[in-house]
């Protein structure tokens, strides 16, 4: 390596910057020995040279390890472990001649490394299971929920977000008078109520007011409490008419802010994933799909599709995890989706008792499949 | 009262849990997806106006939009640059690869940018123009269906400061245009969003006011050079003043490299 401190891929106008640089990396370089996580025992050395890694292949246990990069080449190096294009670690810019330690903790499975120009080929690096990792597999330490927990927050906020905009569509329509426009913005918005249908029972309150149906109140559509959705679908088709609507929707749109809002604030538990999820599709079984829910439009069908696409979303942002612990259990629940969003498809406008029963049925067996998913995870429930 | 608490634990193990410091990095992290969200919908839609304006041949135009749309890009950088295809195909320099500048693997902004600048002309840039809106979509989609990785994601904030402290200093990204200091804007406002959302979750308050007052260093900085909504170019930063952009970002490379760490992300 003779000229392994003659950076040629300085360009000239980069050249008075050259010295400074140069000062950076050795600062940097200083720094990072200084505040790297402590390297693990049995450090792995790889060096990259101008055109490979060497060596070629590495293999680790599974847990913390420690990765010692020798950068032989003549250019700043960034030295990446990838998991398909999906970079797991990294370690940028170590200079021509320098070395650099990466920590990190791996689970088990075949990455690729990166050495030095994109056309290098890639290196290989096999983390072997352990009998701790393997114990993590089946019961994921806490740790491992925050993803999951916070890619489920972040669902529900924008689709918060879209109710109270689609809500606001929905009053702006019915104030223009808009019947047309009204009825479409009505099923938008309604769909979006229907997708946030696993943390809607936390906010009863506003859940009784933005959604109660007829045939709850004593008085049934001409009880003042009779408000929210089902008011607005009685005239928008029932009545085929806008007419004094416009106060509802607006009080609907200024709820579903204050739903959005309160979204913001739930704290999940890593159970709560799979057991609001289930807990919904028992609670859709049992009454809204045999007894229909929006009487009045008989738009059922576009109703349940948005809410197994809620139901898909909790399972989707657990699958990672299931499919690590018990892979039947994460197909299971995914093939009663399929079959669930089958018997959907085939309702029509005004469903027969046979086509609600089979809808039915599909959501009480993704319930079942749900009901797997925590113990599968080493959750209580 | 210590019973009825041990009860209702039994009864809600959900609510226990959800108690865990453990669990902290939760509320940072769905609030920071939520930033990336916003400003992956602002690169798509200014990297449209970007990409349009280069197929029209305007040059002019381009070069207008080209440090602006970036912003968005390097604002979200520590999440952008985990999909190692699109950082290649959307980020990459020339010096990335083996042909440099001649290389028919280097695309994306710093090729427009060299046909830009270096070349005066949008010449042959309508493929590549195409290209980067298509790898911007592409990586708008695969963001939103990721689930944001913890450790990576708050270790993200000091791989970019280590990135502007060992390599962007020199000016080397934008090294035709010269808009490096509205990349360094971008950059730093992205770190500083990770450092704000987990602020909460840090003890030592030393900690934070030595990256703060190294933020405000950098803020007052870059402050001396900006021009109408952006920035000057590069070459007019003084050599003193990189001096003290290089000394803080250091600092701020060796500090959030200890981010991780302290939220209980190791």
């Amino acid at each position: 390596m003779t000229d392994s401190h003659a950076p040629r891929s300085m360009t000239p106008m980069l050249v008075g910057a050259g010295a400074l640089a140069v000062a950076g990396l050795v600062a940097f370089a200083w720094a990072a020995r200084t505040n790297a996580p402590q390297p693990v025992d049995g450090a792995l050395q790889v060096a990259v040279t101008e055109t490979a890694c060497a060596p070629m292949a590495l293999t680790v246990p599974a847990g913390p390890a420690s990765f010692v990069i020798r950068n032989d080449s003549s250019r700043p190096l960034e030295w990446e472990i990838l998991d398909g294009v999906m970079v797991v670690a990294e370690r940028e810019n170590i200079a021509p001649g320098f070395t650099a330690t990466l920590t990190e903790r791996l689970k088990p499975g075949t990455y690729q490394i990166t050495c030095g120009l994109l056309s290098n080929p890639r290196g290989t690096l096999t983390v072997t299971a352990t009998a701790a990792s393997e114990a993590a597999r089946t019961a994921p330490p806490l740790a491992e929920f925050i993803g999951p927990l916070s890619e489920m927050q972040v669902r529900l906020i924008q689709a918060g977000a879209a109710l109270e905009r689609d809500a606001k569509g929905l009053a702006d329509a019915i104030a223009a008078g808009d019947l047309g426009a009204a009825r479409t913005a009505y099923a938008t918005a309604r769909a979006d109520w229907a997708r946030l249908g696993t943390a809607t029972a936390r906010a009863s309150d506003l859940v009784n007011r933005m959604s109660p149906t007829a045939a709850m109140l004593a008085g049934r559509e001409g009880d003042p409490g009779f408000t929210g959705f089902h008011r607005i679908e009685y005239g928008l088709w029932s009545q085929g008419s806008t007419e004094g609507l416009e106060p509802v929707a607006r009080s609907l749109a200024e709820d579903a802010g204050a739903l959005r809002t309160r979204l913001r604030e739930i704290t999940l538990a890593p159970a709560d994933i799979a057991g609001d999820a289930a807990r919904l599709a028992r609670h859709l079984a049992e009454g809204q799909v045999r007894q229909g829910v929006n009487l009045y439009s008989g738009q059922d069908a576009a109703e349940f599709a948005a809410a197994l696409d809620g139901l898909a979303g909790a399972a989707q942002v657990l699958s990672p995890l299931v499919t690590a612990a018990a892979p039947e259990a994460a197909a299971r629940v995914q093939a009663e989706i399929d079959r669930t969003r089958t018997a959907i498809d085939a309702m029509t406008a005004d469903p027969s008792p046979a086509a609600r029963d089979r809808v039915a049925h599909g959501f009480t067996a993704l319930a079942g499949a749900l009901d797997a998913l925590n113990p599968a995870l080493g959750l209580e429930t | 009262m210590k019973t009825s608490l041990a009860l209702i634990a039994l009864l809600l193990p959900g609510a226990a849990l959800a108690q865990d410091a453990q669990l902290d990095p939760v509320a940072p992290m769905a609030e920071y997806k939520l930033y990336v969200a916003e400003h992956t919908q602002e690169l798509v839609a200014d990297t449209r106006a970007f990409t349009e304006a280069v197929k029209a041949g305007d040059i002019d135009k381009a070069k207008s939009l080209f440090a602006p749309t970036r912003l968005h890009y390097e604002m979200i950088e520590p999440v952008a640059e985990l999909f190692s295809d699109l950082d290649v195909s959307i980020d990459s320099r020339a010096d990335d690869h083996e042909g440099a500048e001649q290389d028919p693997g280097f695309t994306g902004f710093h090729r427009i940018e060299y046909a830009l600048w270096e070349k005066n002309s949008t010449e042959g840039m309508a493929p590549v123009a195409d290209k980067l809106m298509a790898d911007v979509e592409d990586l708008a989609g695969r963001i939103e269906g990721l689930t944001f990785p913890p450790q990576v994601v708050v270790g993200g904030a000091a791989v970019l400061m280590e990135e502007v402290a060992a390599t962007k200093i020199s000016g080397e990204e934008d090294r035709y245009s010269h808009t490096d200091l509205w990349d360094f804007r971008g950059n730093f406002d992205g770190a500083r969003k990770i450092v704000e959302l987990f602020r909460p979750h840090v003890e030592d308050q030393d900690f934070l006011a030595t990256v703060d007052t190294n933020f405000a260093r950098v803020d007052e900085t870059l402050e001396k050079y900006r021009e109408g909504e952006g920035y000057q170019t590069y070459d007019k930063l003084t050599d003193e003043d990189r001096r003290v952009l290089a000394a803080a970002v250091n600092t701020l490379a060796e500090d959030l490299a200890t981010l991780r760490g302290r939220v209980g992300l190791d």
